[in-house]
């Protein structure tokens, strides 16, 4: 067996057992409350046990090599040219190293949910095995079908355990997505057939598109790239097509949105680098002043608006608009430093605004209210609380020695050094994101945890329990490790992000001749 | 005339036989016991389809018998066995069905066999006379079951108005047939494309107004704009049962005698005739087309009643399938409508069980909150919703895929048409998920009590299920099969043609 297939399909192995457990616990009459909690527990087991296998893939990974390794290729669906092809590259591993590592905290962050535990679990489980499935298919018709099989759970997620508003949120992020990705549909099944109509495998219509074997008319490949980049945009999302996310944030269960920012708008920036690059260099070049020119109205809008959010879980919504902003900022700034920074940055926006999530989660618990101005001096009931939160608040407004910096720092070096027009211009507006970060969450931190406690309700906040400290200890931990020793992360995917960059740049001479 | 040269071959036509006679019998059974014999009439129906399914697997390859008016080719072979799982599930779900509201048995079961016979003939119909013998044995034996339930005010409207919108179209067709066989002095299919691609059409300005009738008469049959206006009231009003059967099987029939029809006679391009004949319909299918997908799915956003929303959106599905009609490859059309069948068919037999007897529960706002209350009947119905809504795993997103492609890489000045598609699937997957997110997303109403589910539904859901998933997830050995044939199939087009 495969590494890479058992860490897919464990998660959804595991959701099977759930279901059978469901089905042959529940007619024993034992009770809802102890059946809920075995739910938790198997639940918890199997995303912990799927990340420990993971971490094997780390161990197995060979930073030497840049194409996918450890694949399994089989063949599917013969008619079509369809294969099962897994496996891991530089960029995609680690992103699903971060899949794995966010479930277990994901879970743990919603113990407290009573409300149809089986099924919430379910959808959990079937979630992780899409998200996972998106950073290993090496087959275009795979990626699109796991692509397409996030949706579905995570749109459950919002509509049954969300907020208030959640029907209106679940049905505008289902119908966003489904926007961008059925126009994927249509530029995968033209470069399918423009390749001969034989494979869907990724590495080799890279090959046949970069070398010329396969020809597609300029014209076309402009289209076939805006219907790509149009489903990524609005999974990152880059402004203007970030709407859905506040919505969607604000009404998901906690869990909910720390994987939504965590790992599925990674799955916008992941395609961004496996597809629109490697597949149209010539074309992501000329997009690139404009796609750069997005990314920092994103930057500076996303911060902005974040900074007048009343609701503590927007203004996390609205910062992830933003650093996701520097995310694609990086990747088209086509040079080493700004890629890798955004690879980086994808990780460490990952670990940290989950975290900064399930902070707000765990207030939200006690007070169910997200409001700022709700709050004050809570610090002095929740002191360890209260410490994690500014360390998770720090990396996220990116101090140096934790996670934020690395990347930011690496994304506007590289954008600065940039050959893409006016990239120097966006860097110096990039810049002005970060000091605007620093200001909204710094505020926010403020008016939340300091000062006099004013309300009588928030003195007698109890401070994190075993449960909360084991969820959110991990993320800390981790920002302070990736903030240490970035190289750690940064080596491994070099060759894999260079070979990205590589194609990028060949072309560009290319076509200057 | 020499009786060899009829080629009389009794086993081409076995499936047919099978039917009919299983429908004969099943009324002397009925008229024999005294209760109407409701299992064993029901247990000979699902006997006489697997004897007729065994048959049609089992044909000869290819050929023509009965003096060319029974066909053997792949297009029978594929839309016969859509044909035959249709009548299968059909059974399955009306033994409830007839019980529930107390029906005679005998006579709907006797209906649906004789109806899969029409079917079957028009699947294999050699000849324009056998494409209108099995048109209205299948049609009228479907007046009849529109209006089975015949206290009913709805189902009585919904019959008569079938019928008499249905008798309008098929004059069309018989209109057509005439002018055609008036041009080119024959009502073989297959000679009259000799006849087209030879240039030996007597009168060619008939042929062409022919051929407009003979579009004008499918496509009220396969429920396309500008000619739907009659399927939602005749959906609404017919049991919900038999809504999903001629929702689907004689739709699917129709399709192959369409394509037999258009694709294969009227697509050759030997003669300037021959090739403004086929320009000519290309482009008329093509509008249609679009204007079929887009007036089912805009009108059925603003559907409450959820049998409503399912005709309009059988109306769009039939708009798909025309995407890939213009190919004139019958595979990516068999295959969608296989799909589509399977489907259409599961998502009715759900609404069946929620309504009760007497349809009393079919709108959308009924469902609020029973996602989690029955999850047994709730489940298979969001499945069946996404993979008509075209999300993957399902046969849904598998089918779609493969109509998009071949229509993207077959028909490349239609490819328009493929985006029109695709803008349109994005449009429906908000109407799509409108009863999922009442179902599990909402608060259940007061007074909800569970509907009782027989064990022949619970096996046709089971089926339909499996079959959705099944062509969404290993779709190779059907996929392989049917393309193996379509190429041999344009092979011998193209041997002949010379």
């Amino acid at each position: 067996m495969n590494i890479i297939t058992i860490t897919t399909f464990l998660p959804l192995v595991g959701a099977v057992a759930l279901l059978l457990h469901a089905m042959f616990r529940s007619k024993q009459g034992a009770s809802r409350e102890k059946l809920n909690n075995q739910y938790r527990w198997i639940t918890l087991l199997f995303t912990v046990v799927t990340f420990l296998i993971s971490l094997l893939i780390l161990v197995a990974f060979d930073p030497a090599v840049a194409g996918p390794q450890m694949v399994q290729k089989v063949p599917w669906i013969g008619a079509l040219g369809v294969n099962y092809y897994v496996g891991v590259d530089g960029i995609s591993f680690w992103l699903v190293l971060l899949t794995t590592f966010l479930m277990p905290i994901s879970v743990l962050a919603s113990w407290h949910i009573e409300k149809r535990v089986c099924e919430y679990m379910l959808f959990m489980l079937v979630l992780e095995t899409g998200m996972i499935g998106v950073f290993v298919s090496w087959d275009m018709f795979l990626f699109y079908l796991f692509f397409e099989i996030t949706l579905i759970p995570m749109y459950f997620l919002i509509g049954v355990w969300g907020g208030e508003r959640r029907i209106y949120a679940a049905i505008k992020f289902f119908v966003y997505t489904v926007v961008g990705s059925l126009l994927m549909l249509v530029a995968i099944i033209a470069i399918y057939l423009y390749d001969g109509g034989t494979t869907f495998d990724i590495v080799e219509i890279t090959q046949n598109l970069q070398s010329g074997a396969t020809a597609i008319p300029h014209d076309v490949k402009v289209w076939l790239w805006l219907a790509f980049a149009l489903a990524f945009f609005i999974k990152v999302p880059l402004f203007p097509f970030h709407t859905w996310l506040p919505d969607a944030h604000v009404e998901a269960p906690t869990a909910g949105s720390i994987i939504l920012a965590g790992v599925l708008l990674k799955m916008g920036t992941y395609g961004l680098m496996r597809f629109n690059l490697p597949f149209f260099p010539d074309v992501s070049r000329e997009a690139a002043p404009w796609v750069m020119a997005l990314a920092v109205v994103g930057i500076i809008y996303g911060a902005l608006v974040a900074m007048v959010q009343p609701d503590m879980k927007k203004l996390v919504a609205y910062s992830s608009v933003s650093h996701l902003g520097f995310v694609v900022l990086g990747i088209f700034a086509f040079t080493e430093m700004g890629m890798q920074g955004a690879l980086y940055q994808m990780l460490a926006h990952g670990v940290s605004t989950g975290a900064l999530f399930l902070c707000v989660g765990i207030i939200y618990e006690r007070r169910h209210t997200r409001l700022i101005e709700d709050f004050g001096g809570v610090a002095t009931p929740m002191p360890q609380y209260s410490t994690l939160f500014l360390i998770i608040t720090l990396s996220s407004l990116g101090l140096p020695l934790l996670n934020g910096f690395i990347g930011e720092f690496l994304i506007l070096l590289g954008t600065f050094t940039s050959d893409v027009p006016n990239a120097k211009l966006f860097a110096v507006l990039g810049c002005l994101g970060v000091i605007l970060s620093a200001v909204y969450l710094l505020w926010m931190l403020q008016r939340v945890l300091f000062g006099e406690t004013s309300k009588r309700e928030n003195a007698e906040l109890k401070d994190m329990d075993g449960r909360e400290v084991a969820a959110l200890v991990p993320l800390v931990v981790m920002t302070i490790v990736m903030g240490l020793t970035p190289m750690l992360f940064l080596r491994s995917s070099q060759k894999s992000v260079d070979n990205v960059r590589k194609a990028v740049e060949v072309k560009s001479l290319t076509r200057t001749k | 005339m020499q009786l060899e040269s009829l080629n009389l071959n009794y086993w081409a036509i076995a499936p047919e036989l099978i039917t009919s006679l299983a429908a004969v019998l099943i009324m002397l059974v009925d008229a024999l016991s005294k209760r109407g014999a409701r299992k064993a009439n029901a247990a000979i129906s699902l006997v006489a389809i697997a004897l007729a399914f065994i048959a049609i697997v089992q044909q000869e390859p290819a050929g023509s018998y009965f003096n060319g008016m029974v066909v053997n080719d792949p297009i029978r072979l594929f839309f016969s066995i859509t044909i035959l799982i249709v009548a299968f599930l059909a059974v399955l779900f009306s033994s409830q069905f007839v019980r529930d509201e107390g029906l005679p048995p005998g006579e709907f079961f006797n209906l649906i066999m004789f109806a899969t016979a029409g079917m079957l003939m028009l699947a294999s119909a050699g000849d324009l006379v056998t494409v209108f013998l099995g048109l209205e044995i299948a049609s009228i034996t479907t007046y009849v079951m529109a209006g089975y339930r015949r206290y009913d005010v709805r189902a009585n409207e919904s019959s008569l108005k079938y019928f008499l919108l249905g008798s309008f179209a098929t004059a069309f067709l018989l209109y057509g047939m005439a002018l055609v066989y008036g041009a080119t002095k024959t009502t073989n299919i297959a000679a009259i494309k000799t006849a087209i691609s030879t240039g030996q059409v007597l009168y060619p300005s008939l042929l062409l107004i022919g051929a407009a009738m003979l579009l004008v008469g499918f496509g009220f049959k396969i429920a396309s704009a500008p000619f739907h206006l009659w399927t939602p009231d005749v959906y609404e009003g017919a049991p919900t049962i038999v809504t999903g059967f001629m929702g689907t099987g004689p739709k699917v029939a129709v399709f192959a005698a369409f394509m037999r029809v258009f694709a294969d006679s009227f697509g050759t391009w030997q003669n300037p005739l021959g090739t403004q004949l086929r320009g000519t319909w290309l482009a008329a299918i093509a509008v249609i087309a679009i204007i079929t997908m887009t007036v089912g799915n805009v009108i059925a956003i603003s559907q409450k009643n959820i049998k409503r929303l399912l005709a309009y959106s059988s109306i769009a599905h039939a708009g798909y399938a025309l995407v890939g009609f213009v190919t004139q490859n019958f595979a990516p059309v068999a295959f969608y409508m296989l799909a589509y069948s399977l489907m259409t068919v599961g998502a009715f037999a759900v609404i069946q069980m929620l309504a009760r007897a007497g349809d009393q529960k079919v709108e959308v706002e009924d469902y609020a909150g029973i996602g989690f209350e029955v999850p047994k009947l709730s489940i298979p119905l969001s499945i069946f919703l996404l993979s008509l809504a075209g999300i993957p795993p399902t046969a849904g997103f598998m089918s779609k895929f493969y109509l998009f492609k071949s229509a993207w890489d077959q028909a490349p000045l239609m490819r328009c048409l493929v985006i029109a598609a695709i803008i349109n699937s994005i449009i429906s997957v908000y109407y799509y998920i409108y009863p999922i997110v009442v179902m599990f997303f909402r608060p259940l109403a007061p007074g909800f009590t569970r509907p009782r589910v027989s064990w022949a539904t619970a096996i046709g859901l089971a089926i339909a299920l499996a079959g959705t998933l099944y062509l969404g997830l290993l779709p190779d050995r059907l996929l392989s099969a049917m393309e193996r044939s379509a190429k041999t199939q344009t092979v011998n087009a193209q041997v002949v043609a010379r």
